[in-house]
């Protein structure tokens, strides 16, 4: 009996994803990008008519008409896709995780057809940087200030076969207590604010916390609801950004990493 | 669907071989002079749901002895809409807590800037001799929704098991109003996340009654695809959760394998892993080709027969055998009492499926068999997951090979009033919208979400167990939070 399962399981090729191909990888989360050289005034008028999210934005910048494209908001819909005549793809690779909130959005000059680059989140470092890294174990806690659940399965996910998120030395706790990290889903709602704050009380230091996906990082599609008190950073400080509706497992160990890199790369303690 | 307003106490309908109606749902709305209404949904074994609206003056009489399900529909019609109910059981605020200013009732008063507030929640006490109270949550110990938990026991074994949830209400029936009918599928599928796709189409079913319109073939023949995939997604998910919950680990990491290569055939088939932004009322918004289908259907045929082995496996194991069974009986007069559905109410012996009952889309064309049994614990609830999953493999292939051409999306002609609704069978049971739209902008969307109706029978499967068996009860139930909290 036990056996089959046994002989079931070294049958089995290996299925681990190597860090490189996870980095950066978006692949399922329909993710925006803009091809600029396609970009004019009415498609940029239109982008913003039809986000149902208002990702999209067009502000002046230095006295040039802009497009904004804020990740955070974006549910991944598509429809920017549907309506971009071209100018709006699926991202092919995505470097906007665990970044700090003003880096999730970006800025491109209509007239000009190009990307105003304000500050580049750096590309990814190779994965010998990372485990340099990580020569401690991280401990995360996951919680649920009011999400879907949609966040919460590709979670899950991170501990399967696929992406097996031990092997970073990473893994998942039952208690805050235990925590270096706090992965916070969903827009915190006003019946889950309390223990929220609870239970970040209860991490020790440093506290790192990960916002996640698109409710998490702005409020998403329940932003404005009487029952909801908005993103996680109107409860708590939040040290980076994982955008998407719901990121993939690949977008979360990206972010997660970029988070480690940013604030465990640069801290002296 | 006829609107029968009555006065005074709602009379229960009987079902065609006379018995006592099901209930469905029950809600509040507004009728043209902004009156508040109550609708009662029944189901009485026709193929269309049985519609009762009774206008509230001032208050309406609870239902809740005759029909336990009512208890927490009346509790919520009270938080929602004010509507004082005479005689109920439970009276306690349901869906907002302690923070929540009393007289404000989001269905029908402003709600920017709502003070906070701090009233008192009593939980039911249990007193005597040796006996313990328990409280979980609602933060738990795991990669889980939020939920509290109140156990009262005398030593291991559970006495009273008393629930409060909505920790992730998020005003979502209120959120949908003034939005285009468009845009309601996004709002609707992110309801409960790994039941999305249920929720877009059963909000999209909803508009297109509305509307009086059929979905083309081809947008029909892949929506049950979808369907059909999420629930063997869903239920090799709850199989290897029953297997982690005994300690199971090896199948249980097998498990996740074979679900996350059902996602990534998703992935690679439509650009989604849970085939999110895709139904909308009208039909599909992407069409998929016919080759993708194809190899997308030799994905899922390799991934069920892995997981066909692994079943077997489990259901031949002894300490799986002495775990799974006996454990949270959930007994057929409680499950009906409460109107439980889905594969719950299939382990307790209750013969209900809507794709059957009420059937929609390509299931009118489709033969399948309903799996039942009457033991009602926990081995039954995972045999019927299991013997479910095997349908739907089945009825994926189906569809795929015979997937007809054709365009997958007529825009919908709305008149200046509508009004419509539907069901859909999602992995937990039966989801229900009803909707009500003026000039194209909803005016009210109710969602009846089977976790809502079945989380009131958990604490009956519980009971006389002992406290250690909870996890692995409440993943058999593996009811959504957000999904019933909304």
């Amino acid at each position: 009996m036990i056996f089959d399962v046994v002989g079931q399981t070294l049958r089995q090729p290996d299925r681990i994803i190597p860090v490189e191909a996870l980095l950066g990888n978006c692949a399922g989360s329909r993710m925006p990008d803009i091809v600029p050289t396609r970009l004019t005034p009415e498609i940029a008028q239109r982008l913003v008519e039809v986000c149902p999210t208002k990702a999209f934005g067009s502000m002046e910048l230095d006295g040039r008409s802009c497009l904004s494209l804020s990740y955070g908001e974006c549910i991944g819909c598509g429809r920017c896709m549907e309506w971009g005549e071209g100018a709006v793809v699926a991202a092919k690779e995505f470097r906007w995780c665990g970044v700090a909130k003003k880096e999730t959005t970006r800025f491109w000059n209509i007239k000009d057809r190009a990307e105003i680059v304000v500050r580049a989140p750096e590309p990814e470092e190779i994965h010998e940087k990372i485990y340099s890294l990580l020569q401690r174990a991280l401990n995360i806690r996951q919680l649920d200030a009011g999400s879907c659940n949609g966040c919460e399965a590709e979670i899950t996910a991170l501990t399967n076969p696929y992406y097996d998120l031990e092997r970073f030395g990473m893994h998942f706790v039952a208690s805050p207590k235990h925590a270096d990290m706090l992965l916070v889903t969903g827009p915190v709602t006003r019946n889950m604010a309390e223990a929220v704050k609870a239970t970040y009380a209860a991490v020790p230091a440093p506290k790192l916390v990960v916002a996640v996906g698109a409710c998490g990082c702005s409020g998403g599609i329940f932003r404005g609801s009487h029952a909801v008190v908005g993103a996680i950073d109107a409860v708590l400080p939040v040290d980076g950004y994982i955008p998407g509706c719901p990121p993939t497992p690949a977008m979360l160990v990206t972010g997660i990493l970029k988070v480690l890199q940013r604030r465990v790369g640069t801290s002296t303690r | 669907m006829k609107d029968n307003v009555l006065a005074g106490k709602v009379e229960i309908p009987r079902t065609i071989d006379g018995g006592e109606g099901r209930l469905v749902t029950l809600f509040g709305g507004l009728g043209a002079n902004r009156e508040r209404r109550v609708h009662y949904v029944f189901d009485v074994g026709e193929p269309d749901y049985r519609e009762i609206v009774l206008p509230v003056n001032g208050s309406i009489d609870s239902i809740a002895f005759q029909l336990p399900a009512a208890a927490w529909y009346e509790r919520e019609l009270h938080d929602q809409y004010g509507v004082e109910i005479v005689g109920s059981p439970d009276v306690r605020p349901l869906i907002f807590h302690d923070h929540w200013p009393d007289k404000i009732f989001p269905m029908i008063d402003p709600v920017e800037n709502v003070p906070w507030s701090n009233r008192e929640y009593r939980f039911l006490e249990v007193r005597g001799e040796g006996i313990a109270e328990v409280a979980v949550g609602p933060v738990h110990a795991g990669i889980i929704e939020p939920g509290h938990f109140r156990f009262s026991v005398v030593g291991d074994t559970v006495l009273n098991l008393e629930l409060r949830h909505f920790y992730t209400h998020k005003g979502t029936e209120k959120l949908f109003e003034s939005n285009l009918l468009g845009a309601g599928a996004m709002i609707a599928e992110s309801i409960s996340g790994d039941n999305c796709f249920a929720h877009a189409v059963c909000y999209s079913q909803a508009v297109e009654n509305a509307c009086g319109m059929i979905v083309p073939p081809r947008a029909a023949a892949l929506r049950l695809i979808g369907l059909e995939l999420e629930r063997l997604v869903c239920h090799v998910s709850d199989v290897g959760g029953l297997c982690t919950d005994v300690g199971f680990g090896v199948v249980a990491a097998q498990l996740t394998r074979i679900k996350e290569s059902l996602l990534q055939v998703s992935a690679k088939c439509c650009e989604t892993r849970y085939w999110r932004g895709i139904s909308v009322p009208g039909g599909m918004r992407l069409d998929i080709d016919s080759g993708k289908v194809l190899q997308f259907s030799q994905g899922v045929a390799a991934a069920y027969r892995d997981f066909a082995n692994l079943a077997q496996v489990i259901l031949n194991t002894p300490s799986i055998q002495n775990r799974f069974e006996m454990a949270g009986i959930l007994r057929l007069e409680a499950a009906r009492n409460l109107a439980v559905v889905g594969p719950v109410a299939r382990a307790s012996g209750i013969n209900l499926d809507v794709r059957r009952d009420h059937p929609y889309g390509l299931y009118r064309q489709h033969q399948f068999e309903i799996p039942v049994t009457h033991y009602g614990d926990v081995m039954a609830r995972c045999r019927i997951r299991i013997n479910e999953a095997a349908i739907s493999a089945r009825l994926i292939q189906e569809a795929a090979n015979s997937l007809p051409d054709g365009g997958v999306f007529i825009s919908p002609q709305a008149q200046r009033d509508i009004r419509g609704h539907s069901a859909v069978e999602s992995p937990r049971g039966e989801l229900y919208y009803w909707l009500e739209a003026h000039q194209g902008r909803l005016t009210r969307c109710h969602i009846k979400s089977p976790s809502f109706q079945n989380w009131p029978a958990m604490p009956f499967a519980v009971t006389e167990n002992i406290i250690a068996d909870f996890p692995l009860i409440n993943k058999s139930f593996n009811l959504s939070y957000s999904g019933c909290d909304r």
